[in-house]
């Protein structure tokens, strides 16, 4: 972060050091806790490149290269997955984040207290519906036999439709209904970001006579941008993570060509048939992935004056 | 917009600057109105799962109707079996002590490793802060899964014991990184004024950084609090003692319950469907953010931030 | 400034150290007697462990020197495999724990597990009662047997059920083909068979249940493929054996059922619904046929909804349809079993002889009462044909079939083996709440198993396909039906061309080679 001039450097270093010792201290815990609880699970992950056996542990199973590695590209529906993944992911991060936010600016800007008390009580509440909970809510809504949705499509002389068990429909279904249920969850995030934003700003527009338009433009939604910035970088860190559990409740055969995302792949192939290596080789995939997007969208935000990860 | 400012902490001042450069306007009407409507239209969305389930696990056994009565309205006869069933249930007491104990041992050991670490990656001349910050990135992209966190908490001997469920979860570093950039948004001019006068970082952690962040502690807190509530998939996979079996599989062993034991003459919950109890059940995996969130609520209020600089 | 430091610091360690310790409760050596550690599948999910004070655990280690350590396998099977493998993996399983024959079978090459050949002779009384040829064909893997296969399910427990009062409403009779099923199936759809004045019934209802032996459709749908000669994954007779869906009736099946599809004479949501969604939907009056298990049918608690929304509804259990051949059968059936097994790491602390003992304790009358029904007086009697009963109990909330009495019995799947007494205080004789029919899941049971069945003992035990052939069998299938496919003969061959080249070939070459060696073909 310190852009200082190079012959200062050496000196400078050692004043931010010893400037700093006490932060070492605070470092003391969590680094330790980094090292045993995340880097020791690293170092076992080489068995991604090693046909691991029970009983010779991860230092005596035998290395076998690239070979879990292969078995998941050469996966005959390898790049059918990598697409439906990053159709979910993609889809979810350019639909629920955005409406996430919007919540969060409508509730701090609702001038109706009754309103926002409820809005802000109730919004998060559907994050704790499970999806087995969704799923039944979905089929009442969508069946093909009896749906409500379905109802009133047959009501005004229409013909029903199977939403659950068709490939066009089941993309839009998986998007939505992740944005109905974590949206108010996600908003909170904004919202305790926008309760640090100073009234003072707020009085000073006011007195300037911008609209709320303009206010919400130029001092709402900067304030919360490192925020919103760090969860979109964190997000594509993880982007070939696409929702297992949703995916997983909701999918059934007819709709496998757009359903099926690396996770169920993996859980099929890998954790129910003892396959570990196959299954960290899957995760330290989507590790490089994610890692070559965070880098790059970490540049892009240093570029344009953000706050940046690194 | 003015967007590049020379002062990089200086977020408040930036925006400020900006905002009197706006030029007046008289829509105020259009956007309250569009507001409220929006958030009206929420309402409405938000109450759709959220009635159905509720009538759902007041539901009787024996329930028919078209599907419109099933969801919306309150079915005519009102059962309280699916409740009787969790909560009458005899390891429900226990279950609810482990999942309890899991729940505050793993706020605190999380916030007392979080706060420090997000802190230590918010000092901005900290020398190797990059590199820091790439360590506590690396682990959260490159998951490696089920058995390598596994052998670890094998070989630590942390197996069968409450410990594991929230342990190799304790950091996370998504709620580590939002609670930086909240520290990063605090006033740097307090951060400095107090290093001037001597203090340690630690100093300027407690006495000046942690009362000006409740809101954010209380909120990640709550993240932690509600994900270790709800971990069914470490607790079964590391407790193995019936005594230390937390809610969640509590709730499990119950849904489970009509899929494992068709061939059982009797079912032990009586004439609740199986459907009430999934239902009943969201209750109870919501109770902590039930309790918790009205007292977070309070400090959500605006400018709560600026009152506690000021005075 | 210093000392301010190092004080919170010691703060901060004091706190996680007893935040740690808090929840360390270290694991207690026992000296006397053998620890044995034993992962069950419990047998009432939603009833608590055995207590802590259960006299079991002082029987156990006063006659047999057992400490007994008991964990509760989850209560769903791809859980308990996930726990199972995950200690596997780490090489710490325990001495003695229940395992699904698929994930056995991973674990036998790892080395892990402890075959059992030599022990069915040291312990007589159980193997007289539990193991014949076929169980411990059950487990053998490599020509050595890995595990005790307990009697599972009972055989054949599933039936096709039709409901006679809409038949009698519409003055129809029981199909006998699979033309009359037809006839029957529009007539329930669009007919208002229980003349409530809607259109909200339809024929034949299912979900889709697919296991090793009944691929997709699965379970539910095999009385319908059946007809055709083509139920279940495989085919074991001596002449025809393979994958069914290679063989030209399995398109024949396929053309019937893509028609009942369109004619929308099938509940539409079978491809959505759950397990709970579909025998919800029975009890609601939804579809008038349908393949269901005895006890989920017939039980008291399961058949109580059904019986108070329909009191004139009548479920009769039917032969299955004849197909065009003349061939018909509820669908493929094979012996269930539980299995018992080893690890490695028992058998070389030398705790076999000790999980010998306390099997063989489990199968004599103390420990078959004792684990099945719990103690005489406090949690059953026995009536006057030695059935024991729930009944002219001290405290009925301790009967063995009342919650305070479950916790007793979770180790029952260990002791019963599908004898008389057992079916008879299983599915006791009971009458209807509100139509006072008499009704028992045990004679439902005995109906059921009388009508047409494919014999496939053994099946469950052929090779399993990989994930991505597996994909490609079921999302083809479910695709003709639901038309993203056309269903012509060209098409079909095209896709089976792609479905051997894919592998499945190969998967049916295992397979016969397979039953072939361990002589499953009949």
């Amino acid at each position: 972060m310190s852009q200082v001039p190079g012959k200062k450097r050496g000196s400078q270093l050692a004043r931010d050091i010893r400037r700093h010792r006490s932060v070492y201290l605070l470092l003391l815990f969590p680094l330790t806790y980094y090292i045993i609880f995340k880097y020791i699970p690293i170092f076992n992950g080489q068995i991604a490149f090693k046909e691991y056996m029970a009983l010779d542990g991860v230092l005596g199973s035998q290395w076998v290269g690239l070979k879990h590695f292969k078995t998941f590209t050469n996966s005959y529906y390898f790049i059918e997955l990598l697409r439906n993944t990053l159709m979910y992911s993609v889809g979810k991060l350019l639909f629920s984040l955005p409406l996430a936010i919007i919540l969060s600016i409508t509730i701090y800007e609702c001038n109706k207290p009754t309103l926002r008390k409820m809005v802000q009580t109730l919004a998060y509440l559907p994050h704790f519906l499970s999806w087995v909970i969704m799923y039944g809510i979905l089929l009442a809504l969508l069946a093909p036999g009896d749906g409500i949705i379905n109802d009133i499509i047959k009501l005004f002389g229409g013909k029903p439709l199977d939403f659950l068990t068709n490939t066009n429909a089941f993309p839009w279904i998986v998007i939505f209904s992740d944005a109905w249920k974590e949206m108010g969850w996600g908003a909170i995030i904004f919202i305790a970001a926008l309760m640090g934003i100073d009234p003072s700003l707020f009085e000073a527009a006011l007195v300037e006579g911008a609209s709320s338009w303009q206010r919400v433009r130029y001092i709402t939604l900067p304030s919360i941008r490192p925020v919103i910035i760090i969860v979109v970088l964190l997000r594509l860190g993880t982007i070939l993570d696409a929702g297992f559990n949703q995916i997983f409740m909701l999918y059934s055969t007819p709709v496998l060509s757009v359903a099926d995302i690396i996770d169920t792949w993996v859980y099929r192939q890998g954790l129910l048939e003892f396959q570990f290596g196959l299954a960290t080789a899957v995760g330290l995939f989507k590790g490089f992935i994610g890692m070559f997007l965070i880098l790059g969208s970490n540049r892009l935000v240093r570029r344009f004056g953000g706050n940046p990860l690194f | 917009m003015v967007m590049k400012q020379q002062n990089k902490q200086s977020r408040y001042r930036r925006v400020g600057t900006t905002s009197v450069a706006i030029k007046p306007g008289k829509s105020d009407h259009v956007f309250n109105l569009v507001v409220d409507l929006f958030l009206i239209v929420l309402l409405v969305i938000i109450a759709v799962p959220l009635w159905s389930t509720i009538t759902l696990s007041f539901r009787p056994n024996d329930y028919i109707g078209n599907n419109l009565q099933g969801m919306f309205l309150a079915p005519w006869e009102w059962s309280f079996s699916a409740y009787k069933a969790l909560l009458g249930n005899q390891g429900f007491l226990l279950a609810f002590k482990n999942s309890f104990l899991i729940l505050t041992g793993g706020v605190v050991t999380a916030l007392l490793l979080t706060i420090p670490l997000a802190y230590v990656l918010s000092i901005p001349t900290l020398p190797g802060r990059k590199y820091l910050s790439l360590l506590v990135v690396i682990p959260y992209v490159f998951n490696v899964g089920m058995i390598p966190t596994y052998l670890l908490v094998t070989n630590i001997g942390l197996i069968d014991h409450l410990a594991a469920i929230f342990l190799p979860g304790a950091i996370s570093t998504y709620n580590c990184l939002i609670m930086r950039s909240f520290f990063e948004g605090l006033p740097s001019e307090l951060k400095e004024s107090a290093r001037i006068d001597g203090a340690s970082e630690i100093q300027v952690l407690v006495r000046i950084i942690l009362p000006l962040s409740k809101a954010i502690i209380m909120t990640i807190g709550l993240f932690y609090g509600v994900s270790f509530w709800n971990d069914f998939f470490h607790a079964m996979l590391y407790l193995n003692s019936n005594h230390l079996q937390p809610l969640p599989i509590l709730l499990r062993n119950i849904l489970m319950a009509s899929g494992m034991n068709e061939y059982v003459e009797v079912s032990a919950f009586g004439d609740a469907p199986i459907a009430a109890i999934k239902a009943a059940s969201v209750f109870m995996s919501a109770i902590p953010m039930i309790i918790a969130y009205p007292f977070i609520q309070k400090y959500f209020t605006k400018g709560t931030l600026l009152g506690s600089v000021k005075g | 400034m210093k000392r301010n430091c190092t004080r919170s610091s010691m703060l901060v360690t004091v706190v996680l150290l007893l935040s740690l310790s808090l929840f360390a409760q270290g694991a207690k050596e026992a000296t006397g007697p053998t620890t044995i550690e034993l992962w069950y599948g419990a047998a009432i999910t939603e009833a608590g462990p055995p207590p802590s004070d259960w006299v079991g655990f002082g029987i156990i280690k006063e006659k047999l020197g057992i400490e007994l350590k008991l964990t509760a396998l989850p209560s769903n099977e791809s859980d308990q495999d996930v726990k199972i493998q995950a200690a596997a993996a780490a090489n710490n399983l325990p001495d003695l724990f229940m395992v699904r024959r698929d994930v056995l079978g991973r674990l036998v090459p790892q080395g892990l597990i402890a075959p059992v050949d030599d022990l069915y002779a040291k312990m007589p009384v159980r193997t007289a009662a539990h193991y014949d040829d076929v169980s411990k064909g059950h487990a053998r893997i490599g020509g050595k047997s890995y595990g005790l296969a307990d009697p599972g399910s009972i055989m054949k427990n599933e039936g096709l059920l039709i409901r006679k009062d809409w038949l009698d409403n519409l003055g129809l009779t029981i199909p006998k083909t699979t033309d009359e099923l037809l006839v029957m199936m529009r007539a329930f759809t669009f007919n208002d068979p229980d003349k409530n004045g809607r259109n909200d019934t339809w024929g034949y209802g299912a979900f889709q249940e697919i296991n090793n032996f009944e691929a997709w459709p699965g379970r539910r749908l095999e009385p319908l493929f059946g007809a055709f000669g083509v139920d279940g994954t495989w085919s074991l007779e001596e002449a025809n054996a393979g994958l069914n869906v290679m063989k030209p009736e399995f398109y024949d099946a396929m053309v019937f059922l893509k028609q009942v599809a369109d004619e929308g004479i099938i509940d539409p949501n079978w491809l959505s619904y759950k397990k709970d969604d579909f025998r919800a939907a029975w009890k609601q009056g939804r579809f008038g046929i349908m393949r269901e298990q005895n006890a989920a049918f017939g039980a008291q608690s399961n058949y109580a909804p059904f019986d108070k929304n329909f009191p004139e509804g009548n479920w009769v259990i039917i032969d299955p349809p004849k197909g065009p051949k003349g061939k018909a059968s509820i669908g493929p059936y094979t012996a269930n079993f539980r299995i018992y097994a080893i690890s490695a790491k028992a058998a070389k602390e030398g705790k076999t002889d000790k999980i010998v003992a306390l099997m063989e304790w489990m199968a004599s009358d103390e420990g078959y009462y004792l684990l099945g029904w719990g103690v005489e007086g406090v949690n059953y009697t026995k009536d006057a044909n030695g059935i024991p009963v729930a009944a002219n109990l001290p405290n009925a909330n301790l009967a063995f079939s009342a919650p305070g009495g479950q916790t007793v019995t979770q180790l029952r799947n260990m002791v019963f083996y599908n004898g008389d007494i057992e079916l008879y205080a299983r599915y006791p004789k009971y009458v209807t709440e509100t139509s006072k029919k008499e009704m028992s899941a045990l004679a439902v049971l005995r109906e059921m198993q009388t009508k047409d069945w494919t014999a496939q003992i053994g099946s469950d035990t052929l090779p399993i396909p990989n994930a991505d052939l597996k994909r490609f069998y079921e999302q083809g299938l479910s695709e003709f039906i639901t038309g993203k496919r056309v269903l012509t003969p060209a098409n079909w061959t095209k896709w089976l061309d792609e479905f051997k080249r894919l592998g499945g070939q190969d998967w049916n070459d295992k397979g016969v080679a397979f039953a072939r060696e361990n002589n499953l073909l009949t």
